[in-house]
């Protein structure tokens, strides 16, 4: 399955109307300017993630992971390698934190933060989809990006393809860069697909 | 959800029944039977709200945390209780939440979310630290409510910021650690450097007068450049040593009550030249009478000298430094003011340190090898008191000022000082060296040496001086000629090869009388340590004198010993 020219414009606007509200909450909250952009945008099957991922991302990774259900069922993950996940929290928090790992109290503040994501993102799929997603408590999982997937695959037949959003944090001069990945079925993918088209379409009009 | 969605059945389970994997039909008495004892058991704070916000249910937990009785809050709206959770835009978190979503509220974004007053003693914090997790109930695809279930985390937040205070005091010690050790190596190169300069000069002195050509006058200026590099030198190899010994802890004080204004005037002797030579007025004004103190005589003079040369050095042509004594007290208080380029304010607390120069680099105006004040506190501080250093800044001058203890009213000294009695009313004078030339013709003076060059320059040295002088390379010749020469006094080295200096004397204290067996006897060591010359004075010799030999000190002890 490939996105076209058109779909991924569709759905990067969408994405980014998602995450200018999630910047201007972690602007609030952090007394800085957040800014989130979303560069690009894919799909790629859940048995070639690895490979699409291990480019950017070294072993070990932090993922904040969120199971959603409802008519639209998946998992939605933000992932970060380790030391972007260690560099995000210092620009967050001022860097009061145990310098270069996280803490107990940093992997809480990535867990609020990608869950701030995550939701925006979805909720605005499940309002374009006009359905209503009931979502899991987010975790926190530190280990390495193949054991990740392996557990998203396990016992999830349905599940074969991902949407990729490159993601990139800035603050303060820096620039932390991170991916959200959305496991669906082919079924609500495709159907995500047509709506962000025709909602593209509307917009045009 | 919408009214559309609603023939997916899971979603006709709240979300605590749908994780806990239990059927609509069990739900309600289980419900209530599970939430009797997450009311009792529960650790945390749980807290439901209807969709408007109004509390249906409110822990133990937090009716002890909160002061808020469970049956008076039931029913009162979580903003109006707590209106500070709108004033922080939790109430924004409370509004995604009924639109179907999860939060997560972080200890470290928001520092608490109830203001609970702290659960610990730990007085750091003003509120409970905690974090919060709120989720919809969500019935027929409608969200009903809201559960929110909160956690105290002062413990674990207390735990990470000394981490972080532990991490942060490892790090800065560290950090000084690897500034003492790049001083170290800056020390390296300076000592080298210093090392060398005055070889330089030696070397390159004696290289022309082997060539024969030079005059009388040629001759006595190449004498005096050699002599100053090797005084220049003998003083930086103290200074290395001196340094070496009170990082080993082996600098050990020799303490007698002490006069520290014939201290003064001794160490006054010895700074004139140089404060001459750059045309520095050196005052002294000294109290009189001003006690005295428990000290090493020798260490102190050092201490005296090392603040009015440092003064000396750093103070330009034509400066004043002045030197001031007086009583404060039960303390004596030693101020050294100079004219000169002062500290600046940056390097004022480092003074004091071991290798710390302001400016280490090949650049520095004046030599030196930057250990002379840490020698001074190191000597103060052994001797009970006090040194601190002021500057006004760059270019002002400084000052550095002594505090010693003073000894109990009614003691005397015992040596080594002056008559109290006979002190002028105020030693406020110049200072100059008498020389006094002893009678030294017909002494006969047995020399022991290995060295050969060492044997040769005492020969000389004393020879030129009136002495009578034979000289041995080893313990049993010197033995020999003892008995056959029969001269007055004997002077050793004690580094030897198979018979060193303390068998000799061993050897020399078991012969009669008559053969010899009491003669006085110096013995010249490199090593001048307290212990050192405690074993040598022990072991038979009178005296003992440190290489190189000051030819003038030598001549008049072996003129004191040779007349008994």
């Amino acid at each position: 399955m490939e996105l076209t020219e058109n779909q991924k414009d569709a759905l990067s606007e969408l994405i980014n109307i998602a995450f200018s509200r999630t910047a201007a909450s972690l602007s609030e909250l952090t007394g800085h300017r957040v800014l989130l952009e979303v560069p690009k945008v894919a799909i790629h099957p859940i048995d070639e993630l690895s490979n699409a991922l291990a480019e950017f991302l070294p072993a070990e990774i932090a993922t904040v992971h969120q199971v959603f259900s409802g008519a639209v069922t998946g998992d939605a993950l933000m992932l970060l390698s380790y030391e972007g996940a260690v560099m995000l929290t210092d620009l967050l928090t001022d860097g009061v934190g145990t310098p270069n790992r996280l803490d107990a109290s940093d992997r809480e503040v990535l867990t609020e933060v990608g869950n701030i994501l995550l939701n925006a993102c979805l909720g605005m799929f499940g309002n374009l989809l006009q359905v209503h997603v009931t979502f899991s408590v987010p975790r926190l999982h530190l280990e390495t990006l193949d054991a990740l997937l392996k557990s998203l695959v396990i016992g999830k037949e349905g599940l074969r393809y991902a949407l990729v959003v490159y993601t990139s944090f800035r603050m303060r001069d820096s620039a932390v860069r991170g991916y959200l990945v959305i496991a669906l079925n082919v079924a609500s993918l495709d159907r995500l697909i047509q709506e962000a088209e025709s909602w593209e379409e509307r917009q045009g009009q | 959800m919408e009214p559309q969605d609603k023939q997916n059945a899971s979603a006709k389970t709240t979300t605590l029944e749908a994780h806990a994997g239990i059927s609509e039909e069990q739900a309600m008495p289980l419900t209530a039977a599970a939430w009797r004892w997450f009311n009792d058991l529960s650790a945390q704070g749980i807290l439901i709200t209807d969709a408007k916000l109004n509390i249906r249910a409110w822990n133990n937990w937090l009716e002890t945390h909160s002061g808020h009785r469970t049956e008076r809050i039931i029913g009162q709206n979580l903003l109006e209780v707590y209106p500070d959770l709108a004033k922080r835009d939790l109430d924004e978190y409370y509004k995604d939440v009924l639109a179907g979503q999860v939060r997560v509220i972080s200890q470290r974004l928001h520092g608490y979310f109830l203001p609970l007053p702290p659960g610990t003693d730990d007085v750091s914090f003003i509120h409970m630290q905690q974090s919060a997790r709120i989720a919809p109930l969500i019935e027929d695809g409608r969200v009903i409510g809201t559960i929110t279930v909160i956690e105290d985390v002062t413990e674990r937040v207390a735990r990470e910021d000394q981490l972080v205070r532990l991490l942060g005091g490892e790090k800065a010690a560290r950090a000084e650690a690897e500034a003492a050790n790049r001083a170290k190596d800056e020390f390296l190169a300076t000592v080298s450097h210093e090392l060398r300069t005055p070889l330089h000069s030696i070397m390159g002195w004696v290289q022309i007068l082997r060539k024969g050509k030079v005059d009388s006058a040629g001759l006595e200026h190449a004498l005096e450049a050699i002599e100053r590099s090797a005084r220049a030198q003998t003083s930086l190899i103290e200074d290395i040593l001196d340094a070496s010994r009170i990082i080993t802890g082996k600098l050990h004080l020799d303490v007698r009550p002490v006069d520290l204004v014939s201290v003064i005037e001794a160490a006054l002797d010895i700074v004139r030249p140089a404060a001459d030579a750059k045309a520095i007025k050196l005052h002294a004004r000294m109290q009189p009478l001003p006690g005295l103190v428990p000290g090493d005589t020798n260490r102190l003079q050092q201490l005296v000298w090392n603040l009015l040369s440092n003064a000396i050095k750093f103070t330009p042509r034509e400066g004043r430094v002045e030197l001031r004594l007086e009583r404060i007290g039960s303390e004596i208080e030693l101020a050294v003011k100079d004219t000169g380029q002062g500290i600046s304010e940056d390097f004022l607390p480092f003074v004091f340190e071991r290798f710390r120069q302001a400016n280490s680099t090949a650049a520095r105006q004046h030599g030196g090898l930057g250990l002379g004040l840490a020698i001074v506190r190191h000597l103060v501080e052994m001797h009970g008191g006090t040194v601190r250093a002021t500057s006004a800044g760059e270019g002002l001058g400084a000052t550095f000022t002594v505090r010693l203890p003073l000894i109990d009213i009614g003691k005397t000294p015992e040596s080594g000082g002056r008559d109290n009695a006979r002190f002028p009313q105020s030693v406020d004078q110049e200072v100059s060296r008498s020389d006094f030339e002893p009678p030294f013709n017909g002494i006969r003076v047995l020399i022991v040496d290995d060295d050969v060059d060492a044997r040769e320059v005492l020969n000389l040295g004393l020879s030129q001086r009136g002495i009578e002088v034979q000289a041995a390379a080893t313990a049993g010749e010197a033995l020999m000629m003892l008995r056959e020469w029969r001269p007055d006094v004997l002077v050793s080295d004690i580094g030897m090869p198979n018979e060193d200096g303390y068998s000799l004397i061993g050897s020399v204290r078991s012969l009669e009388l008559e053969r010899g067996g009491q003669i006085p006897a110096v013995a010249l060591t490199g090593y001048s340590g307290v212990e050192e010359r405690r074993r040598l004075l022990s072991a038979g010799y009178q005296e003992c004198l440190s290489k190189p030999v000051d030819f003038d000190e030598l001549t008049t002890l072996l003129a004191n010993l040779a007349a008994g």
